[in-house]
């Protein structure tokens, strides 16, 4: 029994994969490898922040912090070092990751609003410094001219096909990744703690050992997730690190589902799409992502995966507790 | 049989075009389609409205006259709301999937840089600049592209310009000691110290006492309208404009400000001057646009026009789209040709007659930016014309300091 | 970094009162704006994050109602007692069905909320910004007091802002009505089962408290711009204050918003380029230090 589970992932995610990859070989269009690349990068994003949300209960209203951290650690370093490609997506999640270590270890004491704050309040410091640091961040211009030397085995990423396929394998691999840790028994735990801290602290679990983890990793992932978002806008920006962003991320995983692996994956898609349709037709966009979300929040309470998964109940694992802490 | 056939691959031709309905756009087929991006939410929506209007305005004309190349013109609008990554995306959509055949990006900040970079990356599309004011995005040739072009004055030009017009003036008003407010971003900063720069070149005893750096959309004023005027400056340049332009007046007019000390301002667009109720008398300003300068008949009746169709003023957004549209429409006769590569080569070094230039011609230099626009200083009267006793800009010296700052810059 | 000339600020009567003045101006603003926020997370337990958009609504009504109408007076009433119905709605209609629900799920449909009135202003108002422009009942000059400057405008939103603070504070701890309000956020079954009408109890919070956004947004607009979106920064700024002062607690909200107010006043002298970030260090440190804020209770 103990293998299969991972094997099955796996299967979905090349499956999933060689489909996403087949699709230029029929019909090339632009628009919607756009999206592919798009929804690739926030993809990681909003799954890095479910980590945190679903998994262990960690609202983090800052998460955009770690995605725009990526983004211009990698920006950077491809502009202003001779690094190649891999080695400078590499480092710039280390970087994020190390980031992510610190900023954690001095947020995850607080609970649950306080954290939440904090997060915020961090987020809002390191957008302030991205404006002021303007010699080398560029301000709120971004950083400009372009990343140079766009090649990675072979890909050829300043063509939107090979940037398109690039974008897919890292977003499956990453994901299976993210899918991997939170099936594991470290991924357990953080439930645990979601459910109910004391008794998890009662059996030997250091509470902010585990949550620092969890955060670190959401970041790293986080940072992946920019340094794609990087490549797609070819330089790095500082709305990449804004609030707003950290807010897309939550809708995401609202709008999919926050007790779903791929429920913010769902959601990130949702967004991407609605934003893309409705902008050929309306300027009027934020009344009709509005209505959309108040039909979400007020019509099906859950997020469509969760909406789905209860609606149709599978059977298939004994649920340990009426909270459903497990995932399909 | 075939019968059923043809039924069933007409339906599964006719879902798949539904799916694939919201990535693909159809356009009629003789129309030519031109993309244009801006901001049209937010606080300074006011950009992007009336770039629009100004371009609603070309396309009657244009179309009037028989369009490009015999084809009528139509733009596709789009906002990205000032954010880069959607920049980015729409001007990939406009090109790759809207059938766009040329663009017009009347962006700012870091969404025009996005833009550039996709005109970059895409090589194979004309786009002209028109609202994006920093003067790296064509004098750094690393962010230059081959194929994008600027019309939207440069933040140099007017710090020429204005020191020159401002130096004169504080030397016959004997104003040596000067405070600086400006929004706290790279426009802002940028901008306030280039002015700085060629202000100390003309009147060298010149004294900054103070300066301050409000956040943009800041919505109080308070503590840094207090620090200014205890700082007892004879004369304040502020770089603020529209809403942010608005709250501090009315703030300064609660503190009496305006009684106090001297205020230049380049950034007074007709309709902030419209909408500033209790603005004071005798603000030294730049024209960023104004009915009466260049004061000739063209320039009138265009001004004119605008508001007869939009009921309100034009902006400096607003001619330099009109603008933009003049450029290429001299250029595609030139080339005979929508290819970008083409329309680059005509653009390059091409002049325009237009009535937005100091002496009737705009011509676009070597390095894809225009020199030879309107620029005058004046000062502000709560009525038409608004901004009267202009003098012009001198763009020899103009041109001449902007190389010097350029080599500083190690551009050239 | 102009530490030199926060020194010689310092070390200036004029200066100190002065700066002093304009950041308890800067801050008694912030507390009206905020209070809103404060009351309705004190009570209810809700973060209203449309806060932002009670304020712009507030401030484009009274705009429009001095238009037609000629009088600031009527204009600011217009802007208070419409966001005051506007509340009503809002709590009835959505926040009413998401009480007890995750904050994520409270904040989405702030969100959205948000979302659609800011391209309903933009619809109606457009999307230019517009200015109120001060009525001429106060288009008079400073006046000095104790060496510092005040105009007169703002002493009357100075003593509004007291006003409402003692008038909160108080009737919240004192009155009957306030205890009755407070229970009922803690144990909303027990208070209904005693008889109150707990659905017309929060009703009435909402009520009072999106009344106080649009008052502050009416009594704001002379000296402000207008534009949609203009809540974001008020929702940020709110946020902040309340956070530091205390969720939910009134005295915390004019502590802190004099507190930020002071460090705006003393800190454009000393890091004109970075006043906001020192903000946000403030924040941190206090969240670090004393996360339910300075006058918070811990829950």
């Amino acid at each position: 029994m103990k293998g299969r589970p991972a094997l099955r992932d796996a299967t979905i995610a090349a499956i999933a994969l060689i489909v996403v990859l087949a699709i230029p070989l029929f019909h090339r269009s632009p628009a919607f490898e756009d999206f592919v690349i798009r929804l690739s990068a926030m993809a990681l994003f909003a799954t890095s922040l479910n980590l945190l949300v679903g998994n262990a209960g960690m609202v983090s209203f800052g998460h955009g912090m770690f995605y725009g951290l990526g983004a211009y650690a990698f920006a950077l370093t491809m502009q202003m070092t001779n690094l190649s490609l891999p080695v400078a997506a590499v480092l710039a999640v280390l970087i994020t990751t190390f980031a992510a270590l610190c900023v954690g270890a001095i947020c995850v004491r607080l609970t649950t609003d306080y954290f939440a704050f904090i997060t915020l309040a961090v987020q809002m410091l390191f957008y302030s410094i991205i404006i002021s640091w303007q010699s080398l961040t560029g301000g709120d211009q971004g950083l400009r001219g372009g990343i140079p030397r766009r090649e990675i085995f072979g890909f050829e990423l300043a063509s939107q096909l090979h940037l398109y396929q690039f974008c897919a394998i890292v977003a499956v691999l990453g994901l299976l990744a993210l899918r991997h840790i939170s099936a594991s028994p470290f991924g357990q735990t953080l439930r645990m703690i979601r459910d109910n801290e004391s008794r998890t602290s009662f059996l030997g679990v250091v509470l902010w050992r585990a949550r620092l983890a969890a955060f670190t990793i959401a970041g790293a992932f986080a940072g992946l997730g920019g340094v794609l978002a990087a490549l797609f806008v070819s330089g790095a920006y500082p709305e990449l690190a804004d609030w707003p962003n950290s807010g897309q991320a939550i809708f995401a995983v609202m709008l999919g589902g926050i007790n779903s692996f791929l429920g913010p994956v769902l959601g990130a898609a949702i967004l991407l799409a609605l934003n893309d349709v409705v902008t050929r037709f309306t300027e009027y966009y934020g009344l009709v992502l509005g209505s959309v979300i108040l039909a979400f929040a007020l019509g099906l309470r859950h997020g469509v995966l969760d909406f789905l998964r209860l609606a149709w109940p599978q059977g298939r694992r004994p649920k340990v507790s009426p909270e459903a802490g497990d995932e399909a | 049989m075939s019968g059923l056939m043809t039924r069933r691959t007409m339906l599964a031709g006719g879902g798949a075009s539904l799916l694939a309905a919201p990535w693909v756009a159809r356009a009629e087929a003789n129309t030519l389609r031109i993309g244009m991006q801006s901001i049209l939410s937010g606080p300074i929506a006011l950009l992007g409205t009336s770039s629009r209007n100004a371009l609603m305005m070309e396309q009657d004309r244009i179309n009037a006259a028989g369009g490009f190349l015999g084809r009528p013109i139509e733009f596709v609008f789009r906002d990205s709301k000032g954010q880069p990554q959607e920049a980015a995306r729409i001007a990939r959509e406009l090109v790759n999937s809207t059938g766009c055949e040329l663009l017009i990006d009347a962006e700012a900040s870091s969404a025009s840089f996005a833009v550039q970079e996709v005109v970059r990356d895409l090589g194979s599309i004309a786009c002209i600049q028109t609202n994006s004011e920093t003067s790296s995005l064509t004098a750094d040739p690393k962010i230059g592209a081959p194929t994008a072009f600027r019309v939207a004055r440069q933040g140099v030009h007017d710090a020429v310009a204005g020191s020159i017009y401002l130096a004169e003036y504080a030397n016959a008003k004997k104003l040596n000691k000067w405070a600086t407010c400006s929004p706290d971003y790279a426009y802002g900063r940028d901008t306030t110290a280039q002015y700085l720069q060629f202000f100390k070149q003309f009147k060298p005893d010149v004294e900054v006492v103070t300066d301050a750096w409000p956040k943009l959309g800041q919505p109080d004023f308070t503590e840094v309208i207090t620090k200014l005027i205890q700082a007892k400056p004879q004369a304040l340049f502020t770089l603020l404009y529209a809403g942010d332009l608005s709250a501090f007046v009315n703030q300064g007019n609660v503190y009496a400000l305006f009684a106090q000390m001297t205020v230049a301002t380049p950034n007074v667009d007709y309709p902030v001057l419209a909408a500033i109720k209790n603005l004071p008398a005798g603000i030294q300003s730049a024209t960023r646009y104004l009915e009466t300068f260049p004061n000739t008949p063209a320039n009138k009746e265009w001004g004119q026009a605008y508001l007869k169709k939009w009921n309100d003023r034009p902006t400096n957004w607003s001619w330099q789209n009109s603008l933009a549209m003049q450029f290429y429409e001299q250029a595609i006769k030139q080339a005979n040709s929508l290819d970008a590569k083409a329309l680059a080569a005509a653009l390059t070094g091409m002049k325009v007659n237009t009535p937005f230039g100091a002496d009737g011609t705009i011509t676009m230099r070597d390095d894809h930016t225009t020199i030879g626009y309107a620029i005058g200083w004046g000062q502000t009267t709560p009525k038409e014309p608004f901004i009267v006793d202009v003098k012009t800009a001198d763009w020899g010296k103009i041109i001449e300091l902007e190389t010097e700052w350029k080599k500083q810059q190690k551009y050239i | 970094m102009d530490l030199d000339a926060l020194g010689a600020c310092l070390t200036t009567s004029a200066c100190v009162v002065t700066q002093a003045t304009s950041g308890l101006i800067v801050g008694m603003l912030l507390f009206l704006v905020a209070a809103g926020v404060t009351l309705i997370f004190g009570v209810l337990k809700i973060v209203n994050f449309a806060h932002g958009t009670f304020y712009m609504l507030g401030g484009y009504v009274a705009y429009s109602a001095l238009a037609a109408t000629d009088s600031y007076t009527l204009a600011v009433l217009a802007g208070a007692l419409s966001m005051a119905l506007f509340g009503v709605l809002f709590e009835r209609a959505l926040i009413s069905r998401v009480y007890g629900s995750n904050v994520l799920m409270q904040l989405l449909i702030c969100y959205a909320v948000v979302l659609i009135f800011d391209d309903l202003v933009k619809i109606v108002w457009g999307p230019e910004f517009h200015a109120m422009g001060m009525p001429l009942a106060f288009q008079v000059p400073p006046l000095f007091i104790a060496g510092g400057v005040v105009p007169p405008f703002y002493a009357v939103l100075i003593g509004i802002a007291a006003l409402i603070a003692i008038v909160l504070g108080l009737g919240l701890s004192m009155t009957r009505l306030g205890k009755t309000v407070r229970a009922a956020a803690i144990n909303p079954q027990m208070v209904s089962a005693l008889g109150v009408n707990t659905t017309l109890l929060f009703a009435i919070v909402f009520a009072v408290g999106g009344g106080l956004a649009g008052l502050a947004g009416a009594l704001a607009a002379p000296v402000r711009s207008l534009s949609p979106g203009m809540g974001f920064s008020i929702l940020i700024e709110s946020f902040i204050v309340t956070v530091i002062g205390g969720m939910g607690s009134i005295a915390g909200a004019l502590v802190s918003a004099l507190l930020i107010g002071m460090v705006r006043g003393f800190g454009t002298i000393a890091f004109p380029k970075f006043t906001d970030g020192l903000i946000y260090i403030v924040m941190i440190a206090v969240l670090l230090v004393r996360p339910q804020g300075l006058f918070g209770r811990r829950s």
